[in-house]
């Protein structure tokens, strides 16, 4: 077997804090990803999704909510747009572009890709990138494949493809993996190489797992536990000196309690001296410069072995 | 009718005194001079290994692989801050996915133990025992010692067979103590492992399957709290505390800091043991000789 192929998306030893090095002279790291999606399920958004009184919060009230927030603060955001919600609300997402927003592809429909043949997904993966492109007038540079709240685990749903149909598409990075929590490489091909760029994703500290979880009206309201992690997660990155990201949805966080608690957490980040506060694209250019997969994918020969009564 | 019940009465009351008659606890219990209780912090390093078992989709075996490449060096490198001894429950394979991170906690001094071949225990004898020599021998290459301890159901007579002295799953007492197999033979110490003082149980999402209703989305604060209070009670009892925890769980830069924060608060108490858990079922064997026979 080459490598670990099916145990192991990439090296061996992430990179040590020490290590690190963000542009001028940085000391963290900051992502604010902010997923546009109202899918519930594995079909991604269906028509029923956008009749509901949370879609129109989300696109209306609760985005400008948001972005009043981020403006505040003056952070820009990578936001993850299924290609579907691009084309609807193409003035909007024109908007945020020039706002300096990042636009990101999430899928055609933030649909479950995983159990689809490589053709038909690819012909999504196109499809969705062409409709984004349309809109924004240029290609984006990164795809999301975020989990949804009914998910029953929270990676997001990827197939044993999506990563090389990726970039065979030419994407620049992936926008949530799971395997480390800085930058690394997801290698699809290990005799070859062939690695995409991934950059750090971890639901501990997405508000959709926190906030009227599992699903509205009967789920549970923990403000208190995704403030704990942002902050907890924060400074000890900090420390390290490596990368802090946080993963929002309007019509989630843009409702008053968790608006005020947004504030309250992006208020605290401000006291802290030398944050660096990249959208995907630029943290991925920045990442694929200082650290290229030639001089820092560590990939040895597989010492994996066979064994009959064991897994292969 | 009645004589049913009777029957009832009679095998649920051989069942419970079968149980009873396999768990022996230590008599006199004590920690060597000074110390006044024993904490063990023990790391299951599944990995990716058991979401692959599952046959879990491809960005759950990215999850596990943080504990390999990040999660677990994090670790190591804090037990070492603290001159804590862990005991790293270590899959045979997980010597062919993260040598460099094993080699690395045995030049720490930290103790390698069973966490089976796969993270599976198969219900055939003879693979049964083909996975546990291969893990024994896994691990004896990587460390140079063979491990003697294990968190698994491996049967009894295999792993007395192999040369273990003790098992830490389950929690039939808050102490270590004495378990025999049905036949009254194949003792092993017992090191008590508790969910509550397992990691994944509060940070892991759909753990053991869980549904989503009854995700652990605890942030760490509430678990130090939890985690305190547990060591407090056994402290005052001058008892015993095996903390595990997962390094693509708790290697999570937030919850390293969590527990630097715990290990340095038990260190403002006096006679606070952080040995490995063989350091603890040796003290137990030297201390009272096990039913049925000498390890």
């Amino acid at each position: 077997m080459p490598w670990k192929e099916r145990y192991t998306i990439s090296d061996e030893k992430s990179l040590a804090d020490d290590d690190i090095r963000w542009p001028q002279g940085a000391r963290c790291c900051v992502g604010v990803t902010v997923d546009l999606s109202l899918a519930a399920g594995p079909d991604g958004i269906r028509a029923a999704d956008l009749k509901t009184p949370e879609a129109e919060f989300g696109a209306n009230q609760g985005l400008s909510a948001l972005l009043a927030v981020l403006k505040r603060y003056d952070l820009k955001a990578t936001f993850a747009v299924p290609a579907v919600l691009a084309h609807i609300h193409a003035d909007q997402i024109r908007a945020l572009a020039a706002e300096g927003h990042e636009i990101a592809a999430h899928g055609f429909k933030h649909e479950d890709v995983s159990a689809l043949d490589r053709d038909d997904e690819g012909a999504r993966i196109v499809r969705a990138t062409e409709i984004i492109g349309e809109v924004t007038g240029r290609r984006p540079e990164g795809w999301f494949s975020l989990p949804r709240q009914g998910d029953p685990f929270a990676g997001g749903t990827i197939s044993a493809n999506t990563m090389d149909l990726l970039i065979e598409a030419g994407y620049a990075y992936m926008g949530n993996g799971l395997a480390d929590d800085i930058p690394h490489y997801w290698v699809t091909d290990f005799t070859s190489r062939r690695a995409i760029l991934t950059l750090p994703y971890y639901y501990h500290f997405d508000d959709q797992f926190f906030l009227m979880f599992p699903r509205k009206g009967t789920g549970l309201e923990h403000p208190d536990a995704l403030f704990k992690n942002w902050k907890a997660e924060f400074d000890a990155q900090y420390k390290r000196g490596r990368h802090f990201h946080m993963t929002l949805h309007p019509h989630h966080i843009g409702w008053c309690n968790r608006l005020q608690l947004l504030d309250d957490f992006l208020s605290y980040l401000r006291g802290f001296p030398a944050l660096w506060n990249p959208t995907g694209a630029e943290c991925a250019r920045y990442w694929l410069e200082t650290y290229p997969p030639s001089s820092h994918l560590h990939l040895e020969p597989s010492i994996w072995r066979d064994y009959p009564g064991s897994l292969s | 009718m009645i004589s049913q019940l009777d029957r009832d009465l009679t095998e649920l009351q051989q069942a419970a005194a079968a149980s009873a008659a396999r768990h022996r606890r230590i008599a006199d219990f004590g920690w060597p001079p000074g110390v006044r209780i024993a904490v063990n912090f023990t790391l299951d390093f599944d990995s990716m290994l058991l979401r692959r078992l599952l046959n879990e989709p491809p960005m759950q075996l990215a999850k596990g692989e943080f504990g390999g490449r990040v999660g677990i060096w994090r670790l190591i490198e804090l037990f070492d801050s603290h001159k804590v001894r862990a005991t790293i429950f270590t899959p045979g394979r997980a010597c062919e996915l993260y040598p460099q991170a094993i080699r690395a906690a045995v030049k720490s001094g930290h103790e390698i133990a069973d966490h089976m071949w796969e993270h599976r225990v198969p219900q055939e004898a003879s693979l049964e025992e083909d996975h546990l020599a291969k893990t024994v021998a896994a691990i004896e290459q990587i460390s140079g010692r063979r491990p003697v301890g294990t968190r698994s159901g491996h049967s009894a007579p295999l792993l007395r067979k192999y040369g273990y002295i003790y098992r830490s799953e389950g929690s039939a007492d808050q102490l270590p103590h004495y378990v025999v197999d049905e036949g009254g033979e194949n003792c092993l110490v017992h090191l008590p492992f508790h969910y509550v003082i397992d990691d994944a149980m509060f940070f892991n999402f759909a753990w053991l399957g869980s549904e989503n209703a009854a995700q652990r989305i605890t942030d760490p604060e509430h678990v130090f709290d939890i985690w305190w209070a547990a060591f407090r009670q056994q402290y005052r009892e001058s008892g015993y505390l095996n903390i595990c925890m997962h390094p693509f769980v708790s290697g999570r830069a937030l919850r390293v800091a969590m527990v630097d924060r715990l290990i340095t608060r038990m260190k403002t108490l006096p006679g606070v043991w952080f040995p490995s858990c063989e350091e603890v079922a040796r003290w137990c064997l030297e201390k009272s000789l096990p039913p049925a026979q000498a390890a």
